[in-house]
């Protein structure tokens, strides 16, 4: 403060004026407006010539340096003027002085003094009124209204014209990336179920009140090892102190009770008291606290976990046999007549007839109905393979003897069948002559049965007739396809890898199956050259047999070691299914033509009868189910069955045997 | 049940009273007898026939059958009682009848061939089928007439004029072959017989394009039916119909006949045919169906699937309406196409152990049948029990035809080329 106070001042400092500490409020405030009024005006004279005195003094500030310091009380000026004469304060009037011009002047207590300026100011109304508002903590000017109603000076209301000219920016349009890609994960998580909203539990209408303490969950909390302590039986009427006399025992009852074992004894004994207090003690109150203890010491703590699965649940759920009927299981006819194991059997398409090969050089045609033998042919040497043709109004039989194959007339067509199987039959031997280059095949005619008769340079294993009926397909051991319309011969695979066992054809399509000892190959044959399609590993030792489903997306192998293996061409060249069902090899397959059935006959004297439900829906694999196994045959030379057929239209199951019988199971 | 506790002690005993409907000589006195309650049908029998022998001195022994409420007593008294339910303290009443069991056995009529086919419709004589081709004619064991012609097995015979053969002498026979063809005879059965008499086939009817399985003529004896096997490359198999108007056939001779209708329906073999009136015919197949069909129309009038293939059918019992059918299995099955909706049999009779080849119904009684079967053996049914009354162990090989003759005589045929007669079998 004193630093500041270096303006100078000429005016004489002032006496210190009474504080005008007392209160404005106190003031009396009827002073008269006119008196105001008049005061005003000589207070604004006044002003201004102090006005001029203090520009006055401000441009005195920069030239003089302030030297009055703390002192200005002892001091006699007041600071300095322009010239550097000292403004001397003013006399101090004494305080008689004052309080006489105090008295005598009504204006007084209006005037306060600047101790600063050294003078007596006299406030005006107006800066009283001001200052008792700063007092009462209000706005200092009476004419400010704090609280004015708010007047909005913005335009809020589009008037067409934006406050900027900028077009609206994109982000405005565009939802949030961010906010989408929090949704989606939200999204996600709740269809995985890592959300869960969990409903609100209703809770029980009734409970129990004291809780159920059977119920061990609520006690897990405390540790498995807790067990709770079994309910003692509430008391009944025979354990009143005084029960009604129907429960006491009589004497010889309570004596009968000494002659029971102890196990079966009553522990209590109803006895009857006038009064409660004549009750005696619990007589084996210690007893049974030694029996507690001795319990609770006894007792395992351990609690032993068994995991109780019942084996049952534990396969595979397979529907019951009875659902799948019919299905052979039962042996009604035999076929008797031959005299050597019968090696091969064929049955006819519409099921009237079956044609068996066997060992005695014989082929025989039965009547499927009775059993009768129809027709016998000698061949005098070991038929290997038989099959009928598949067109059921050409009754032709190819066998297969040594190196021959042989197609037969069986004449068992009417005369119009007769007819046209013996034009098929008829064969120019023109290239008898010719023997330069040596044919795959020669078509030669059989003059005893009038048939022909195909030569082959090795010995003919299999004969299988394309479904169409016009070609054949033998396996010695190279691979050849005949024609029969055209006496012709094809050799189409000319490498083959591998020692063919059997081959097949395709149920419907121009597809060939060639089982070597490894695999299953694959040709389709329709195009000019056979282009291989599939290989069918079934990692089995040695292939014995294979057989097609008459859809023709199926496959079934049998093997040498007893196991069955099933390929779906769709799925995989790895089998689908391996069975492991004969103890022995496995002989022969054969699927049925419309039942879902299958089976297999083995040397271990047993036919398998399974159940191959095909589906035509891709998703759902097929379901293989073992039916039945069918037994009867007698072992002969360690040969059991040598071939299995289904009979073409009803669920039934041929068996060649090696003990010369041929069997029929039926459903 | 009161006879619980007292089916215990062997000595219990049953009231019982006889009654029967049998002619005076044979009848007893309608009083209450006590008889052990462990007594069989043997004993039952014994007891009768003591009964009958106090009364009448020159009575022969003979064997009853015992109906208890309709039902044929085949086991012991008290068990039967407590099987069916029945009080053993009220006085039981037991009718007896005679034992329908054949009581002699002709010598057998040595055949060439296995005997596919046997007709005993009329008295005087047995026609069979043989496999060797030939028909042939039995009277009194001794063959009469071959029929020769066919150029493969018979598999059905029939006598076509049922009706009026007992007046004339002369006789219509149609037989159905494996050669695709129906043959018609004309035999004169009454001509003196000395020596062994071919006939010539008078028709031919061809048109089967495979085994004609089984014939069946109307019976009036104007119209017959044949069944052949399944036709496999339409998958429909038809009857064949043919008009043989007698009249006709007398002044055409050696002509060929044609089919009248053919019914399309069965899609596998049909086994056997029955025309049992002029409007309905049954038939029976291996695609497992029995069908009913309407003549005029050809209409399927009713189907019925069992799941089993089919070789037998005949039509009878009560009402002759009943339809017996055997076939690949032991089992005999009776249906009654009357009750609607229904297809379960309501009986079954399941003594044989192999396929059944044939059932005929009696031709007057409505509740016995015959059947034979591939395990040799000839059964004799009453629908009154599940169990045979009688086993004909006569063939040693394959049963394949049967038939009765003379109402009281069952002819059979089979594979070993037998043809037997056992007779008196007292159905009454």
């Amino acid at each position: 403060m004193a630093k500041k106070r270096v303006e100078t001042k000429k005016t004489p400092p002032l006496p210190p004026l009474p504080p005008p500490s007392t209160p404005p409020q106190e003031m009396p405030e009827e002073e008269i407006p006119g008196e105001e009024a008049g005061d005003g005006s000589g207070e604004e004279d006044g002003e201004g010539s102090e006005g001029g005195a203090e520009e006055e003094r401000g441009e005195s500030d920069a030239g003089v340096a302030e030297e009055s310091d703390s002192s200005e009380d002892e001091e006699e000026h007041i600071g300095y003027d322009i010239a550097g004469k000292k403004i001397r304060k003013q006399a101090k009037r004494d305080k008689i002085d004052s309080f006489l011009a105090g008295v005598d002047d009504s204006k007084n207590w209006r005037k306060i003094y600047d101790e600063y300026n050294d003078e007596e100011i006299e406030l005006t109304k107006e800066e009283r009124r001001l200052i008792g508002r700063i007092l009462k903590g209000k706005t200092p000017h009476a004419d400010v209204d704090p609280y004015a109603p708010y007047v909005d000076w913005f335009e809020w209301e589009e008037k067409g014209m934006p406050l900027s000219g900028a077009p609206e920016p994109k982000r405005r349009f565009i939802p949030s990336k961010w906010e989408h890609k929090k949704v989606v994960k939200y999204v996600r998580a709740i269809r995985k179920g890592l959300i869960k909203f969990e409903k609100q539990k209703e809770k029980p209408r009734f409970y129990m009140l004291w809780g159920d303490d059977s119920s061990s969950a609520e006690n897990t909390r405390h540790g498995l090892s807790y067990i709770p302590a079994p309910k003692p039986k509430l008391p009944g009427h025979d354990e009143s102190y005084n029960p009604s006399v129907e429960y006491i025992p009589t004497q010889e009852e309570i004596n009968s009770y000494q002659l029971m074992y102890d196990e079966d004894r009553p522990k209590f004994i109803p006895r009857r008291f006038e009064s409660l207090r004549n009750v005696p003690a619990y007589e084996s109150a210690i007893r049974d606290a030694f029996e507690r203890s001795l319990d609770l010491y006894l007792c395992p703590r351990t609690r032993k976990k068994r995991i109780n699965i019942d084996p049952e649940s534990l396969k595979p759920k397979l529907p019951s046999r009875k659902d799948l009927k019919p299905y052979p299981s039962l042996c009604y006819l035999e076929y008797k007549g031959h005299r050597g194991s019968v090696k091969s059997i064929s049955v006819q398409i519409t099921g009237q007839w079956i044609a068996s090969g066997s060992t005695d050089g014989t082929v025989r045609v039965w009547d499927v109905e009775t059993g009768r033998c129809l027709k016998v042919w000698e061949f005098g040497e070991s038929i290997q393979h038989v099959a009928w043709n598949p067109l059921p109004d050409l009754p032709l039989l190819a066998v297969s003897v040594g190196q021959d194959v042989v197609l037969l007339d069986t004449g068992l067509g009417n005369a119009e069948e007769q007819f046209r199987a013996k034009e098929l039959l008829h064969v120019e031997e023109d290239d008898a002559g010719q023997c330069d280059t040596k044919p795959l095949v020669r078509w030669l005619r059989h003059d005893k049965l009038d048939a022909i008769r195909l030569e082959h340079s090795k010995a003919v294993s299999s004969v299988e007739w394309h479904f169409k009926g016009d070609y054949f397909i033998t396996v010695a051991p190279t691979i050849l396809i005949h024609r029969l319309s055209k006496k012709l011969t094809f050799n189409p695979l000319k490498k083959l890898h591998g020692l063919p066992v059997s081959s097949v054809f395709h149920p419907s399509r121009r597809i060939l199956f060639i089982a070597t000892k490894k695999n299953v190959r694959v040709y389709d044959l329709s195009m000019e050259k056979p282009k291989f399609m599939k290989k069918l590993e079934p990692s089995i030792r040695e292939i014995s047999s294979v057989a097609v489903h008459p859809g023709g997306d199926n496959v079934i192998v049998g093997s040498k070691e007893g196991k069955l293996c099933w390929f779906d061409m769709d799925l995989s060249s790895k089998p689908y299914k391996t069975l492991r069902a004969h103890p022995k090899d496995i002989t022969n397959v054969a699927f049925h033509r419309s039942y879902p059935l299958f089976a297999s006959s083995s040397d271990d004297c047993t036919a398998y009868v399974f159940h191959g439900m095909v589906y035509s829906d891709l998703n759902q694999n097929p379901l293989i189910v073992p039916l039945e196994i069918l037994r009867g045959h007698a072992s002969s030379n360690g040969r059991g069955i040598l071939d299995c057929k289904f009979h073409p239209r009803q669920p039934w199951l041929f068996t060649a045997g090696a003990d010369s019988v041929i069997k029929l199971y039926c459903h | 049940m009161g006879n619980g506790g007292m089916g215990e002690e062997a000595s219990t005993q049953v009231q019982v009273r006889f009654t029967t409907k049998l002619p005076p000589p044979l009848k007893v006195a309608a009083r209450s007898v006590a008889v052990p309650s462990n007594l069989t049908r043997m004993g039952l029998s014994e007891i009768v026939n003591h009964i009958l022998s106090v009364g009448d001195s020159d009575h022969q022994p003979q064997p009853f059958d015992f109906l208890v409420d309709g039902e044929l007593v085949r086991m012991p008294l008290e068990q039967f009682l407590l099987a069916k339910g029945i009080s053993a303290e009220k006085v039981l009443e037991i009718e007896y009848i005679k034992a329908v069991i054949p009581r002699k056995q002709d010598d057998p009529c040595p055949h060439d061939d296995w005997v596919s086919a046997v007709d005993g419709s009329n008295k005087r004589f047995i026609l069979t089928g043989c496999y060797d081709g030939c028909a042939r004619i039995w009277q009194d064991g001794l063959s009469t007439h071959v029929l020769e012609g066919h150029s493969d097995a018979i598999t059905s015979v029939s006598i076509i004029n049922k009706k009026d053969m007992e007046s004339s002498s002369i006789i219509y026979v149609g037989t159905a072959s494996k050669d695709r063809t129906l043959r018609f005879w004309k035999v004169d059965a009454d001509e003196p017989s000395k020596n062994l008499k071919k006939v010539e086939p008078f028709t031919v009817l061809n048109g089967h394009t495979s085994a004609v399985q089984s014939i069946s003529s109307e019976p009036s004896g104007d119209m017959l039916w044949a069944a052949k096997e399944a036709d496999v490359e339409d998958e429909s198999v038809s009857l064949k119909k043919r008009k043989s108007d007698s009249d006709a056939l007398h002044e055409k001779s050696q002509l060929e006949g044609s089919a009248i209708s053919t019914l399309n329906g069965h899609t596998q073999c049909v086994a056997s045919v029955v025309w049992t009136e002029r409007q309905t015919l049954y038939s029976a197949s291996w695609d497992h169906s029995i069908r009913r069909w309407d003549v005029s129309t050809g209409e399927n009038t009713w189907n019925m699937v069992c799941g089993k293939a089919l070789n037998c059918l005949d039509i009878g019992g009560e009402g002759s309406a009943l339809v017996a059918a055997g076939g690949s299995d032991p089992v005999l099955r009776i249906w009654d196409p009357r009750r609607p909706g229904n297809i379960a049999p309501v009986y079954q009779f399941s003594s044989h152990t192999s396929w059944i080849t044939s059932c005929k119904w009696h031709p007057k009684s409505w509740l016995h049948l015959v059947s034979t079967s591939y395990d040799g053996k000839v059964m004799l049914w009453d629908l009154r029990t599940a169990w045979p009354l009688a086993v004909i162990n006569s063939h040693s090989d394959k049963v394949l035809c049967a038939d009765w003759w003379r109402d009281d005589s069952v002819v059979t045929g089979g594979a070993d080329s037998k043809l037997f007669i056992s007779s008196g079998i007292s159905v009454s």
